[in-house]
């Protein structure tokens, strides 16, 4: 009997749990669809013509025609949305205009050389900018302080282009420190196989450490300077949520207890900021995986941003779809990671 | 603390030992001496169907995967070298050309090559309708008549015969510059048609040639690579690789080929091959194109329709200066539609930057106070930069240009629409070394309406009509007499210079690509097919 009366809550709760659960995942769905119906009539609205990209300049009608019938960009533009939304529904996004690929193999093939740059550049954007930020904070208005506000000021305003084209005239062009465009050299291309397409790891895999130590100096550059970006904002953002703990009263009374100021700070306070930190840090790497654009076109890395980019230049709309939906996912995937670590680590959301 | 300094002193030593050993062995990285390493902008490579392949990137891959039955000589333009067809024959009523293809070719699969394949070629591009049977229509080719027109004879004999009369050398020209014209392997294309597409879908990243060199991977937009095909006619090419690599920045390519990571770099930014002529390691190659950078207007705009508005623009073009400042290794000043160094071609008129002219066209045509007009324009240098001096000197006259620019195919699209008022672009054929060429793409326009959609015809975009000059450039190219034919277009371009055509040339296109001193035999093709199958490194 007394298991009864236990069972009945638990089961209350799970369907309670069950219910939020299918409300988020409705509103996930309708958040991407409502992402699908945008920025498909943005893209029949924008001033680009993929028909004109296949054909060239010089077709003449005829050519134009058969080719926009081949596409189906002839038909209605609703005609148009609801077919892709009926291939979304059976897993495919299409065949992209600009490579006559899947879209799904070409994101598959372009997606893990943004993943590779991005998590290390995220890795040394949190590992230089959060202890930064806390250095900074607990220098309130001192020369450290303001040391680390220039530097992040000067890293988050500075053009990432700028920095990648000065990055690559003095590491690459004159001291030669580093490797240039691309991922390896090109005659460790295609040398191992593809496992991950993550190539750090694939070349580590083989166990070809010529390759995987080219591969290390084709991506140092990029990913030090995207880190210094996301540094630039993790440690500013470390440096404010520190500000406002560091004013509370419990710091006071740790103070007053007589701890180590180091105590104070980092187990203390730093431990009250450390969810905020993570929901910044997965925004800051979910913005690096949608947005590495500058960075990829300069170092021409043949990733995620730079295959939207020249599919949006193209009018390629099945490819922009893809990556619309892929980086849609990213965010809303991202927002329930830090959702969930906010109730894991925060005890009042409980 | 003798110690520490003595410490902190080799520790400095051996820091600097590392650096100095990381920056000797990035200085002396090269490229393997038996792969030639390309840097360009694979932006415009979409596909490699030789039936639908546009852009003159894809001409330079397809020449080294495929062969043509015949081959322009890059330095003389004017001569037609055998290839693929050993010897052809111009029919004495030059309403056919039959061409006898070598024994013994293979393709990269293995499968003999015979006629068959080269009419089944041919064909394919007619039957597919792409973008590249543009010049087989002009002949008058089309699906319906093509089996019957195109065919193999034998095994080692192909008969081309023409619909309609023209000058054959055009045709003979197609053959061995248009991508159209690459020799496919019919059984390995076919075993990969899915639904009737010829193997379209399968050849957009496929190639199934004899050419010297075999597509071994190709990445959009990343890389790709070419293996030496052993088996080739000619014998093994000199190169055991050729790597493109895609880099979209001209900055980054210019690191790349003084640091020796690329052997040679196409498509840069003028202000990066002028850098590099000063670096020793380096050769700087103009090759000399046909096509044309021009100001286009429409005159289905009311301002240009008015002749006198067309003269006072032609008088608003800062030509010496936009060839001096702007145009050096992009383009050579020329004024004429017809590409330079052909017999027909007459020099350049000499006309220059004369605001007071102008001034005085525009009060005549009764705009004293000028009027306001756009100019649509790439954003790429040099297309901006013209179009950004062009927009100074139409002030000097009172007419506000408001400079609109996009991507190609925004420029592009609104002219095929014809609707647009000024553009600054690139253009004009001049792939075949034929007067009629650069005068077809430019000038020529045998329906001006709107239902007429002639989109492939730039006279057509720009709504010039002249049925005078239609009338001269239809009977020019069937003309026989060499003198007579080239006195008849001297004629069209001193009637279009009469009566000012829509579109004014202000320089012919250079390509200019760097290479590093350790590439030998490498000669840019005017046509863009260059040839890497003699090209070796130090």
């Amino acid at each position: 009997m007394a298991s009864t009366t236990s069972w009945r809550p638990d089961l209350a709760r799970w369907r309670a749990r069950a219910g939020a659960m299918r409300g988020r995942l409705a509103s996930t769905a309708l958040t991407l669809l409502g992402l699908l119906v945008l920025t498909f009539f943005i893209g029949r609205v924008m001033p680009v013509d993929p028909v004109l990209a296949l054909v060239g300049p010089d077709a003449d009608a005829s050519m134009y025609k058969e080719a926009a019938a081949r596409l189906g960009v002839d038909q209605p533009v609703w005609v148009q949305f609801g077919r892709y939304i009926a291939e979304l529904g059976s897993g495919n996004l299409g065949t992209s205009l600009l490579t006559g690929n899947a879209v799904t193999a070409d994101i598959a093939r372009v997606f893990p050389a943004t993943v590779e740059l991005a998590t290390l550049a995220i890795v040394l954007g949190a590992l230089a900018g959060v202890p930064l930020g806390v250095f900074a904070a607990t220098r309130r208005g001192g020369l450290g302080d303001n040391v680390v506000r220039v530097i992040s000021l000067s890293g988050y305003s500075v053009p990432v282009f700028w920095f990648g084209m000065m990055g690559l005239l003095v590491f690459y062009a004159w001291l030669g420190w580093v490797g240039g465009s691309g991922r390896i050299a090109l005659e460790y291309d295609g040398v191992v196989p593809r496992a991950t397409g993550l190539l750090l790891v694939d070349t580590a895999l083989a166990g070809n450490w010529a390759a995987f130590g080219n591969a290390v100096k084709h991506i140092t550059l990029p990913a030090c300077i995207l880190g210094l970006h996301s540094m630039a904002f993790i440690s500013r953002m470390t440096r404010s949520f520190m500000l406002a703990q560091l004013s509370q009263e419990y710091v006071l009374t740790a103070r007053v207890k007589g701890l180590p100021e180091w105590r104070v700070v980092w187990q203390h306070a730093f431990r009250n900021i450390l969810v905020q930190l993570l929901t910044i840090v997965a925004l800051a790497y979910g913005g690096l995986l949608e947005g590495a654009v500058l960075i990829e076109t300069v170092y021409a890395w043949p990733g995620f941003g730079q295959y939207l980019t020249n599919s949006l230049l193209l009018g390629d709309m099945n490819a922009v779809m893809g990556c619309v939906l892929i980086v849609g996912i990213i965010f809303v995937t991202l927002n329930l990671v830090s959702d969930a670590l906010y109730k894991i680590f925060d005890p009042r959301m409980k | 603390m003798n110690k520490m300094i003595a410490w902190l002193r080799r520790a400095v030593q051996a820091g600097l030992a590392v650096v100095g050993a990381v920056a000797c062995m990035a200085a002396f990285a090269a490229t393997p001496k038996d792969q030639l390493v390309i840097g360009m902008n694979m932006n415009n490579l979409l596909s490699l169907d030789p039936a639908g392949a546009t852009g003159n990137d894809v001409l330079g891959v397809v020449a080294n995967l495929y062969d043509y039955l015949v081959e322009l000589d890059p330095q003389d333009l004017s001569q037609v070298r055998p290839a693929l067809a050993e010897r052809w024959e111009i029919a004495p009523d030059r309403m056919s050309l039959t061409l006898t293809l070598r024994e013994g070719v293979h393709f990269q699969s293995g499968n003999p090559l015979t006629a068959d394949d080269a009419a089944w070629s041919l064909r394919r591009v007619l039957k597919l309708n792409l973008a590249m049977a543009s010049p087989w229509k002009s002949y008058g080719f089309k699906a319906a008549n093509v089996e019957r027109l195109i065919r193999a004879e034998d095994a080692r004999t192909l008969r081309i015969d023409l619909p309609e009369a023209t000058d054959p050398r055009m045709v003979l020209y197609t053959l061995a510059t248009s991508v159209s014209a690459a020799i496919l392997d019919r059984q390995a294309v076919m075993a990969h048609q899915k639904n009737g597409d010829l193997g379209a879908a399968w050849l957009l990243t496929h190639a199934a040639g004899s050419g010297p060199f075999a597509l071994t991977e190709w990445r959009a937009k990343d890389a790709m690579l070419l293996d030496r095909f052993d088996g080739y006619w000619r014998g093994p090419a000199r190169l055991r690789r050729v790597v493109m690599r895609h880099i979209g920045e001209s900055l980054s390519l210019r690191f790349m080929i003084e640091r020796g990571d690329v052997d040679l770099a196409a498509g840069m930014a003028g202000p990066d091959i002028e850098a590099l002529k000063k670096h020793g390691g380096v050769v700087v190659q103009p090759v000399l194109r046909g096509t044309s950078y021009y100001v286009a207007v429409s005159m289905k705009d009311p301002h240009f329709a008015d002749r006198r508005v067309r003269l006072a623009l032609r008088s608003l073009i800062d030509y010496q200066g936009i060839n001096a400042a702007i145009m050096p290794n992009y383009g050579v000043s020329h004024q004429r539609p017809v590409m330079i160094g052909l017999a027909a071609t007459l020099p350049d008129p000499g006309y220059r930057l004369d605001p007071a002219a102008a001034r005085k066209l525009l009060v005549e045509a009764g705009y004293p106070k000028g009027f306001g007009t756009t100019i649509r324009v790439m954003s790429d240098p040099p297309l901006i930069n013209i179009a950004t001096s062009l927009q100074a000197t139409l002030a000097l006259a009172g007419i506000d240009a408001k400079i609109l620019s996009g991507t190609g195919n925004q420029v592009y699209g609104a002219m095929r629409e014809r609707k647009f008022e000024i553009i600054v672009g690139r253009g004009g054929g001049g792939v075949e070394p034929h007067p009629h060429a650069n005068l077809r793409a430019l000038v020529y326009n045998p329906d001006n309406s709107d239902a007429a959609r002639l989109t492939n015809f730039q006279g057509w975009r720009t709504s010039f009509h002249d049925p005078e000059i239609n009338r001269l450039i239809e009977e020019a190219v069937r003309e026989r007499d060499p003198a007579v034919q080239d006195e008849m277009y001297r004629r069209i371009q001193q009637r279009y210079e009469r009566e000012v055509g829509a579109i004014q040339p202000v320089s012919q296109m250079v390509e200019t690509v760097v290479l590093s001193k350790r590439v030998h035999n490498y000669i840019g093709h005017p046509s863009a097919t260059t040839h890497l199958r003699d090209v070796y490194k130090d």
